[in-house]
């Protein structure tokens, strides 16, 4: 193999395959990028066997092969190199690669390219189609609220379903449940219903930049993985096995009281009290009042510490409905506030013991529901 | 056979002593006598924990309505015709005191028919006197009742202990005998649930699940091994699953439940290095060895057996155990580092379960920190008392004791993504983060139980968990306990509960692995102290929910670990008494680099 690329390109496709690189693995090829050249181009590719992603790149190919070489070495070396042509040729006897740019000349070790696990080449013809900014937000609002814990692995997945023209994401992690729906350009051809990795996901909005082609997402028959190709990058993903909650079930149907707020001030409000609340549970209490006839409602935010100290914080509101004195995770608010943009909340309520949602105003395409704390007096 | 007496010179050979102590011994006779007549579905019916009702119901052989007098006579059994066969007893019984025995401290009641009759019949026997035999319709088989145990004996009634360890028992004696016998089918009822039911399919997993929960039977490893006569088969656990005491090894020896013998020491031996001091494996096992190579004939319950060769089945055994072990997990070659250093104390022994730090000789090594003037005092004051759970509980906050805190500590950084390193101002400390995350999660937890401030999380969607039948008796019992740790539970048909909200110290942790842990390390006399059973509830959940040795934790995780382990009251335990942590001073340091004194 011997080729010559731009510094710029080769360090930007490591740092999109880096993420799959896995060092400590038993199996040392794990730990490197594989390099092929591929129709013209240069294809780098990495893997923990549990999500692979490949990038290529611009290249000018004098000859063809392919090889891996460490991750690590690699991208420290390539970061380092200045910004001009770098050329990589490849002793097939030894898997020595040579990195040579201006002046400077390394050989890196690297081990045959066959010891790599291969990955799916998928046909995009059926491919579900995504815009990139909308798929991005989805992860953004939806994947945070999968859980860390792996004795549960569904539950760190994402549920993507599409359906006609819509496609949900859903994660809940015991506690709370994010639900995020979008339309599609192009209706899927059949229904889909599969729990992703919900890092898998994020790493895929971090690759994809905004103004690309849209996303497009398969799921080979049988094969229990899904494949994303986005501009001039894919990403594979194993699927979770198992049965995701019921959510539906999960979203309460009704509601007996619903408070209008400003995000932004809530937000703040609740960033404040999480600084006494830390300390112990993490427990806000959220006492909602009604608007009178001439007063507007409000909704108080305390929280308590035995060692810090109190907080205590009123938000004006529009509420309709009954008063009520509620506890939630602190935690749990902030997250989802942050990634509501609208510049009002709902938060739909029934009882201290009942589930509360939050909605962004005048959006009805996200909702999250919250499970209530139960402080003992 | 037929039941004849004994011959009153056999009788005598017999290891005579008390057959009944508790509810449990009369379920072990009746069943296995039931086993004894080859029978295919034993049902056992216990009421109020065996005080009012045992009654053991099975589809075997049966026993002729004109023998029926004898069976409940002493010293009548059909197993054992002369001397000699007492050194090669195939069967369960041989003594034939079991049915007379337990007929002198109840009201029993023995309902049988062999195939070959065409009506069964029925003997009552009252405090010890037998009525007359009376015809009744009955299926093949045998039933045994046995009403008010202990009636008339008020001494043995005072002895027994709470309903809930009576009927643990039970329920574990069954259990092991359902996994000794996977083809006989088992089922243990009160007379309305079933708290223990196996399909006599043959299937040992599926029982070991029943026992232990799905997770730990997936876990555990087989054996098989077979050498001349002796064959062992069963399951043992992996070194990383263990419990703090030795309940769980359970060993059959041809069929026999024994305890104690010296296989149990084989057992441990083969795990020798690869287990904590003090933690022992959950084992099923079963030998099978010629009936002449064992004496049954030493404990009068049969509890105890002594072989012939005993260094022959000791080392197959031993053998036998390490291989299946060795197949699976590989031994750890780092030595131990409680053999170079002691820790921080040299803590006394708790209860069965001895400490590293205390238990060993300091390997030979000049390198205990017992002439360290700093450290001295701390390692024998009362503080290191006050970390067990038993004392943490009488007084769960004692006041902030400077001996006892840490210094302010900067941390170096972690090793084996299982220690920290840290430095303080008299030398060096390496922690265990799981010990140390679990001294941290208790006392939080104690505080604010304290507080009465422990506030429970909802769950999404209620989670239902399944436990072995004598687990689920504990949390039944400890419902009210659970709900002051921010655990909301209910019962959800037998043996199962549906968890509604957890604490939320434990973040977003399994809700099913929390409450299995409560009872996994289960002691059957639990002390009935309420501040007791609270301590260790919370130690348990804690234990679960640490992070786990292996775990590679950031540098903001390892601070705020430091952080909140400097601010715990008993730093240097975590809440079973182990260390947390092993100080190495600057005194030490210098000696063993020569700079001191050197000069
Ligand atoms: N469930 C049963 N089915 C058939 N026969 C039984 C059953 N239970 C008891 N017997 C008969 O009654 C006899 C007496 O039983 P018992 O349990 O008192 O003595 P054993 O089993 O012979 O010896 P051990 O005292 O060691 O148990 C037995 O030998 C057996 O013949
Ligand atoms: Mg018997």
């Amino acid at each position: 193999m011997k080729v010559t690329v731009l510094q710029e390109n080769l360090a930007r496709g490591l740092s999109i395959v880096s993420r799959a690189v896995s060092p400590r693995s038993t199996l040392p090829v794990l730990a490197n990028v594989l390099i092929a050249t591929d129709e013209g181009r240069l294809r780098l590719s990495a893997t923990n066997l549990e999500m692979g992603i490949t990038c290529w790149i611009g290249a000018k190919i004098e000859e063809e092969g392919s090889t891996t070489v460490p991750a690590r070495t690699f991208a420290d070396l390539v970061s380092t190199l200045p910004d001009a042509q770098v050329s990589l040729t490849l002793d097939p006897r030894t898997q020595t690669l040579n990195v040579r740019s201006g002046s400077s000349t390394n050989d890196i070790k690297g081990i045959d390219a066959q010891e790599f696990p291969p990955l799916p080449v998928p046909d995009f013809d059926q491919a579900i189609q995504i815009n990139v900014a909308d798929f991005k937000e989805m992860v953004h609002q939806v994947a945070f609220a999968a859980s860390t814990d792996e004795a549960r692995p569904v539950l760190m997945g994402v549920l993507v379903k599409v359906d006609g023209e819509t496609i949900t994401m859903a994660a809940a992690d015991g506690f709370r449940l994010s639900v995020r729906t979008a339309t599609l350009s192009s209706p899927a051809a059949r229904p889909v219903s599969a729990i992703i990795p919900a890092r898998a996901l994020s790493e895929l909005a971090r690759i994809a930049s905004d103004g690309d082609h849209p996303i497009q997402m398969v799921l080979p028959k049988g094969r229990g993985q899904v494949v994303f190709r986005v501009k001039d990058a894919e990403l594979v993903s194993q699927l979770i096995d198992g049965t995701f909650p019921d959510y539906e079930q999960i979203i309460p149907r009704s509601y007996k009281s619903r408070t209008l707020v400003s995000t932004a001030s809530l937000l703040k409000a609740c960033k404040q009290a999480e600084i006494f609340a830390r300390e112990g549970s993490n427990a806000v209490r959220m006492n909602i009042r009604g608007s009178g006839d001439l007063q507007p409602g409000e909704v108080e935010i305390s929280a308590h510490s035995e060692e810090t100290g109190s907080n205590e914080t009123i938000v004006d509101a529009t509420v309709d409905g009954v008063p009520l004195l509620i506890a939630f995770n602190v935690k749990f608010l902030r997250e989802v506030l942050e990634v509501i943009k609208t510049p009002h909340v709902a938060l739909e309520t029934t009882a201290p013991n009942a589930p509360g949602v939050i909605k962004p105003v005048g959006e009805d395409n996200f909702l999250h529901v919250i499970m209530p704390m139960h402080l003992s007096q | 056979m037929p039941i004849r007496l004994l011959a009153p010179e056999v009788a005598s050979q017999i290891a005579a002593g008390e057959v009944v102590e508790r509810p449990a011994s009369v379920v072990k006779e009746l069943v296995e006598n039931a086993l004894d007549a080859s029978a295919k579905n034993i049902q056992v019916i216990v009421q109020d924990a065996g005080r009012r009702l045992i009654e053991v119901a099975d589809d075997g052989s049966g026993i002729p309505a004109e023998e029926l007098p004898l069976a409940v006579e002493r010293h009548a059994t059909s197993k054992l015709a002369s001397a000699a066969d007492l050194f090669r007893v195939a069967t369960l019984g041989f003594r034939g005191e079991a049915l007379a025995s337990i007929g002198s401290v109840s009201r029993l009641t023995l309902t049988s028919r062999v195939k070959e009759a065409p009506t069964g019949a029925r003997i009552r026997v009252e405090g010890g006197r037998p009525g007359a035999v009376e015809v009744v319709g009955a299926p093949v088989g045998t039933v045994v009742r046995v009403e008010d145990l202990f009636y008339n004996v008020p001494a043995r009634l005072k002895f027994l202990k709470q309903d809930v360890t009576e009927r643990r028992a039970i329920d574990n004696l069954l259990a092991r005998y359902a996994l000794a016998y996977p083809h006989v089918r088992f089922r243990l009822t009160d007379g309305k649930t079933v708290s223990l039911q196996t399909t006599g399919d043959g299937d040992r997993r599926a029982i070991l699940a029943a026992l232990y929960g799905v997770e730990v039977a997936k876990e555990m490893l087989e054996v098989l091994a077979e050498e001349d006569d002796l064959v062992l088969n069963g399951y043992i656990s992996p070194a990383a699953l263990t419990r703090s005491n030795r309940r769980e090894m359970t060993l059959f020896i041809n069929g026999r439940w024994v305890a104690d013998t010296a296989l149990t020491q084989a057992i441990l031996q083969a795990y020798h290095t690869l287990l904590m001091v003090g933690r022992y494996p959950l084992t099923a096992l079963f030998l099978q060895i010629e009936p002449e190579e064992v004496d049954v004939n030493v404990h009068p319950a049969k509890a105890e057996v002594r072989f012939r060769n005993q260094d022959r089945v000791f080392s197959f055994v031993q053998r036998s155990v390490r291989r299946a072990l060795l197949a699976y997990s590989p031994v750890p070659t780092l030595p131990q580092p409680q053999n170079l250093w002691r820790s921080v104390h040299s803590v006394p022994s708790v209860e069965n379960n001895p400490l590293p730090g205390g238990a060993l000789p300091a390997a030979g090594l000049d390198w205990t920190i017992g002439h360290d003037s700093r450290v001295e005092p701390e390692a024998h004051i009362g503080p290191v008392l006050a970390t067990t759970p038993e004392t943490v509980a009488s007084s769960p906050f004692p006041a902030r004791a400077s001996l006892v805190s840490l210094p302010l500590l900067r941390l170096i950084g972690q090793i084996g993504a299982t220690y920290l390193i840290a430095e303080g101002p008299d030398g060096l400390y390496l922690i265990d983060q799981h010990a140390a995350h679990e001294r941290i999660l208790f006392e939080k937890l104690m505080a604010q139980h304290a507080q009465q401030r422990i506030p429970a999380q909802s769950l999404l969607t209620p989670v239902v968990v399944t436990l072995p039948p004598a687990g689920a008796a504990v949390i039944a019992d400890q419902l009210p306990v659970l709900s002051r740790f921010g655990f909301e539970v209910e019962p959800f048909g037998p043996n199962s509960f549906q968890i509604r909200a957890m604490p939320v110290l434990f973040g977003n942790a399994d809700p099913a692995a929390a409450l299995r842990a409560l009872v996994e390390d289960f002691e059957e006399d639990e002390t009935p102290l309420q501040t007791e059973i609270e301590a260790r509830v919370a130690a348990r959940v804690c234990k679960r929910l640490a992070v786990k040795a292996g775990q590679v934790l950031t540098p903001e995780e390892q601070r705020a670990l430091l952080t909140d382990l400097e601010n715990c009251e008993s730093p240097r335990t975590c809440p079973h008494g182990r260390p947390t942590m092993i100080h190495l001073s600057v005194e030490l340091l210098e000696r063993q680099f020569g700079r001191k004194g050197a000069r």
